[in-house]
């Protein structure tokens, strides 16, 4: 099953190469039959437990193998879903948009990235997923033409620092150590001071490439920059890649002395993110920047669920940092698509174009509204359900008032930016008129995901449930 | 990560200092072109220390006569994606250039297609 959900996407972007002329329809088949291939991999993980497969036969250390927990199983249902709808959205925008055919292949690599990066547990391995993730990324950014060439150049340069950086640290822990494997190096470790700058190094390199404060400089441009299905692919899935990775470093190979350590600096880049990158997004005058600017602060949630996961080792926070990453990644796909037909729609980059559009285009309009109230937070959204747990965690550790206080700030703030686009929008007295008939098709796939954003709500028990008992 | 001869002491510290050096003119650099080059300076650092811990990466009494074949698939693997990865670069700065150049002749594009708009 691992193997098929692997094969799939590349056979795809080869033949896509090879019949560039029915590329989209190829794009299509591959993302329905990989989320249906995901969908039997959940089942299977959540009834047999976790599988593993080593390639080709080899013996365990020469074999590259691949894990399937639940989580990652849920990731990649989640990559392959948004894929197939942002490939829809893509479809019955493409003449519009002038979208370039390299979007096809392209976005079926960035499939197959993140699906190999969920599954993997080799340090080597996750480098060659981070730059295979990468580079795709930035082609599909300069695919928005001439204006967009710079911040995907800008993007490309960090990108690249970060995955050296990232490969310097395996480099020394496989010095030090002998192995790349996850499980067995974490059985080996000791906290000493090559492992902790080889851990730092990849650190560094993961949160340059994860956009995490103070190092989230580029995503706004490129984000920005960037056609909106790319825009929503990237920012729904592929920061998460080295969130996950940061992740699986931090939780399970980390000494102790260590963990106690970073764990602060952790929380505060969360918290750091919360507030400027919201401070950002309220000032922002265009409205893709906006958006970027929610994800960098978004992303703080993240940030500060792993930061207190790391300090107070409470399974609700693990819970909580999972919840944001698949809430925020259905609402920001929404956010970006919503915006991203109405900017088209009503020609304009300026927020202020959204003046009027809840009459021009009520839709978009609402899926931007509805997913926004999930990145604010509101019941009984996802966005709510992962930011409960993250109180309730905080609530059963005790004394946490400071830390109480700021979340309610960072969500006055997401709030605050959310509810400046909707109040333009309601502006009904001088709506922006439309420089063509608003289509029907593209609004409803951009609501799409922020209904099942909210619907994520009905399945919070076994949701949090899996969460917590997982949590990498 | 006791016994260091002097001479793998000496490759040790010649990586870190081509990595050093490349840190810098990243950091620096004004001019994208030199970034690309200064990227590709860390990687070489990277690879040599790569290439020096394939020799001390073994047990102690075989260092120096095997050496661990692990790195050096690892070496190939990244080599293939730095290279890659240059290139790419190195097509987007033209295509920057591209578009610049484009934009200073704006009375040449009129006939044909609109400027950046």
């Amino acid at each position: 099953m691992m193997v098929v959900l692997l094969v799939l996407p590349l056979l795809g972007t080869l033949f896509m190469l090879l019949w560039p002329k029915i590329a989209p329809l190829l794009a299509l088949l591959t993302a329905s039959v990989c989320s249906l291939a995901a969908l039997q991999l959940l089942f299977l993980v959540s009834e047999q437990g976790n599988q593993q497969v080593l390639l080709a036969g080899w013996p365990s250390g020469l074999a590259i193998s691949l894990e399937a927990n639940s989580l990652s199983s849920l990731l990649i249902l989640l990559t392959a879903l948004l894929q197939l709808l942002v490939g829809l959205y893509a479809f019955a925008t493409h003449r519009r948009d002038k979208l370039g055919a390299g979007f096809w292949p392209l976005s079926c690599m960035l499939q197959l990235g993140l699906t190999a990066l969920w599954l993997s547990r080799d340090l080597f391995n996750l480098y060659v997923c981070l730059e295979l993730l990468g580079i795709v990324a930035v082609a599909l950014v300069s695919l928005s033409g001439d204006k967009a060439i710079k911040p995907a150049l800008n993007y490309l340069l960090l990108s690249l620092f970060g995955s050296l950086c990232y490969l310097l640290g395996v480099a020394i822990l496989y010095g030090a150590y002998g192995v790349l494997d996850i499980t067995v190096l974490a059985a080996r470790w000791q906290a000493d001071l090559p492992s902790s700058i080889a851990l730092l190094l990849m650190t560094l390199g993961l949160m340059l490439k994860a956009a995490l404060w103070p190092l989230h400089g580029w995503l706004p441009a490129a984000h920005a920059a960037a056609p909106a299905p790319v825009s929503a692919l990237l920012s729904a899935l592929v920061v998460k890649g080295p969130l996950f990775i940061l992740c699986l470093l931090w939780l399970q190979l980390a000494g102790a002395t260590q963990v106690a350590a970073v764990a602060p600096w952790f929380a505060g880049c969360g918290l750091a993110a919360l507030l400027l990158g919201g401070v950002s997004a309220l000032r922002t005058p265009f409205a893709k920047n906006m958006v970027a600017y929610s994800t960098v602060a978004q992303l703080g949630y993240a940030m500060l669920a792993l930061g207190l996961l790391l300090r107070f080792n409470q399974p609700l926070f693990a819970a909580a940092l999972w919840l944001f990453v698949l809430a925020h990644a259905l609402a920001k796909a929404a956010c970006f698509l919503a915006i991203g037909e109405i900017t088209a729609t009503l020609g304009g980059k300026r927020i202020n174009t959204l003046k009027g559009a809840s009459q021009t285009m009520p839709l978009a309009m609402f899926a931007f509204a509805v997913a926004g109230g999930s990145l604010i937070g509101l019941p009984p959204s996802g966005g709510f359900l992962a930011k409960w747990a993250l109180l309730q965690g905080l609530w059963l550790q005790g004394g946490q008032l400071f830390w109480l206080l700021a979340i309610v700030l960072a969500t006055l703030l997401s709030a605050a930016y959310v509810f400046r686009a909707v109040v333009l929008a309601f502006d009904r007295a001088d709506p922006v008129a439309p420089d063509f008939a608003p289509r029907i098709l593209p609004q409803w796939l951009a609501l799409l995901p922020a209904l099942a954003v909210w619907a994520m709500a009905l399945y919070s028990e076994p949701l949090l449930q899996l969460l917590k008992q997982e949590g990498l | 990560m006791t016994d260091l001869s002097s001479q793998l002491l000496l490759y040790i510290g010649t990586a870190a200092g081509l990595f050093g050096i490349g840190l810098y003119g990243f950091i620096v650099g004004p001019q994208t072109l030199r970034r690309i080059l200064a990227l590709n300076i860390i990687g070489a650092g990277i690879f040599m220390l790569m290439v020096v811990l394939a020799y001390r990466g073994l047990a102690e009494e075989a260092a120096l006569t095997l050496t661990d074949p692990v790195l050096h698939a690892l070496i190939l693997t990244g080599l293939v994606v730095a290279v890659s990865a240059t290139a790419f670069a190195l097509a987007l700065l033209t295509r920057l250039n591209q578009a610049k150049s484009a934009q200073c002749k704006p009375d040449q594009l009129r006939h044909g297609q609109e400027p950046e708009q």
